[in-house]
């Protein structure tokens, strides 16, 4: 039997077990939950449209995308020169260089197997509440993650044209430079643009640890069971993402053309 | 025949063998060319042109003899900026960077000369416009200076990569069937450009193409390879049509099928 056969059944297994070991009965269902169910529901039909309400959801997205997106310019920031060391396109061959991929490749693993959530917590523990704990929270998980994505991408460009530029005398920089960059650039780009939808996601659930913003909001209309106020906030999030998404084809489609 | 033949040759192979796994590429061949010579390589599909061009790059390494340009050895120059303004190459299939400009797909024929500072400089604020310009200008791209290098024929591109070619300014020029990829009329016309630029220059131009004509049109002298061994070693003027058709007879060729594909397919 072959491993790749051997690995399916085990993850199946697992799978199944997984399934077995939910007590269906007692912990899927809150008691109770059917009756609010029908609230929540009701409440989509009358969103909470009054303008005092709607200043409060656009402020709170606001400060939202402006989390999302001081973590995310951070993030490409630190994972750009990382993801290029990790990537090996700085040198061929030289055991050193090995050396070095290897640690970053580490220290990318590291910095990604966190979620953002738990560094927040681990941040405000260390630095107190503060606008920069959560930036730096949203920031570490997502370095991780870009720079082994632009890692991946700028390892896979064609080698026709790096080896054109390498004879007519490039260093390994200037290949980078004129080779892998501009022909990786619109797959980054448009990686980085999805890395920013989720940003704005995982900005607004920073409600857990303190952070104002989208969250913040939908925790306190939740707490008080508002739930016309929930059905606004979700949508001014969905609008969020609408927004960028149109943003990053837009860039997309000027940078193929 | 134009040379110089008190200098040291452009290109001096002697007895050189390339073997890849069990299959010889190339083996012993020797041959000296000099400065302004422009030779044809010419031989049927898998005979080790493309072999025989990457060697006296240094792209890829002999196996055994000896390779020497402009009287170094080419296995003790550095790759990169010395190595660069020996030999350039230009090769069948595209190999520009599709999202650059023009302009810096032109200018990147500099980065063996310029440093590091330079080159990202460069980028944003393009170095030694005026020489790229001339070099379009010369290829008849002239207009095309800040478009998208993808937008571009392959033709076009072609003419783009010889522009770069003009910015590294080498002494010998390596071309690996420069214009399989366009159409006879276009085909005609670049090998004619790049001959005329070797030319003017008094630069060495080394090429592989499958065309007679154009190989007679625009060569001094011909070398045929076969199974990757050497056929022949003549001026141009001197082959005849008797000598081509053996170069090109499917008897005896191992992987027929693949020359057929490949080349008429
Ligand atoms: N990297 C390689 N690994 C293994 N075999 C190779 C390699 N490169 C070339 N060969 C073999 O060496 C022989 C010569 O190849 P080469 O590419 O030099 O031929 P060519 O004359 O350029 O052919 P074409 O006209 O098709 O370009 C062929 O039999 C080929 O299969
Ligand atoms: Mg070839």
């Amino acid at each position: 039997m072959d491993s790749r056969r051997l690995l399916t059944i085990l993850l199946a297994g697992a799978l199944a077990w997984s399934l077995f070991s939910v007590d269906w009965d007692r912990d899927l269902v809150h008691p109770g939950g059917f009756g609010s169910l029908a609230d929540i529901l009701a409440a989509l039909f009358s969103l909470d449209l009054s303008p005092s309400f709607l200043k409060v959801a656009l402020s709170a997205s606001w400060t939202t995308v402006a989390y999302a997106t001081a973590g995310l310019t951070l993030a490409c920031a630190i994972g750009l020169p990382l993801g290029i060391v990790a990537s090996g396109s700085l040198g061929r061959g030289i055991p050193a260089r090995l050396a070095g991929m290897a640690a970053v490749r580490l220290m990318l693993a590291l910095l990604r197997s966190v979620h953002e959530l738990v560094w927040a917590w681990l941040l405000i523990v260390a630095i107190g509440l503060s606008p920069m704990a959560a930036v730096l929270a949203l920031a570490i998980p997502y370095a991780g993650i870009l720079g082994r994505i632009y890692a991946e991408v700028l390892n896979d460009v064609p080698e026709a044209p790096l080896r054109a530029l390498r004879a007519s005398g490039a260093s390994e920089v200037g290949v980078l430079l004129y080779g892998r960059l501009p022909m990786a650039l619109p797959d980054m780009l448009s990686y980085t643009f999805y890395r920013f939808e989720c940003a704005i996601r995982s900005a607004a659930i920073f409600s857990f640890v303190g952070v104002r913003g989208l969250g913040y909001e939908l925790q306190i209309s939740l707490d008080d069971l508002l739930f016309e106020q929930v059905w606004t906030l979700l949508f001014f999030l969905v609008a969020l993402v609408v927004l960028v998404d149109l943003w990053s084809s837009s860039v997309r489609r000027s940078l193929t053309s | 025949m134009a040379s110089s033949n008190d200098s040291a040759p452009a290109i001096r192979a002697s007895e050189v063998g390339k073997v890849y796994g069990r299959k010889e590429a190339l083996s012993r061949v020797s041959f000296t060319i000099h400065e302004g010579e422009t030779v044809a390589v010419v031989g049927p599909s898998g005979a080790g042109k493309t072999t025989l061009l990457h060697l006296l790059a240094g792209i890829i390494r002999p196996d055994s003899g000896d390779i020497n340009l402009g009287g170094r050895a080419l296995a003790g120059l550095t790759p990169g900026g010395e190595l660069s303004r020996l030999v350039g190459v230009i090769h069948q299939q595209l190999d520009l960077v599709p999202q650059l400009s023009v302009l810096q797909n032109v200018l990147a024929g500099r980065l063996g000369r310029w440093g590091l500072a330079r080159s990202a400089l460069s980028l944003a604020w393009p170095h030694e416009r005026e020489t790229a310009e001339k070099a379009l200008d010369r290829v008849g791209l002239a207009d095309k200076l800040y478009e998208r290098t993808s937008r571009l024929s392959g033709g076009e591109q072609q003419r783009v990569a010889i522009a770069r070619l003009l910015l590294q300014d080498p002494q010998v020029i390596l071309a690996d069937e420069p214009v399989a990829a366009l159409d006879p009329a276009r085909a005609a016309d670049l090998m004619g450009l790049l001959a005329e630029i070797a030319g003017h220059s008094g630069k060495t131009l080394v090429s592989s193409l499958h065309s007679i004509d154009l190989v007679r049109k625009h060569f001094s002298r011909l070398i045929g390879l076969r199974n990757g061994g050497q056929l022949f070693d003549l001026p141009s003027a001197d082959v005849t049509g008797d000598m081509m058709d053996r170069l090109y007879d499917l008897r005896g060729i191992e992987g027929v099928e693949t020359f057929q594909g490949r080349d008429y397919g």
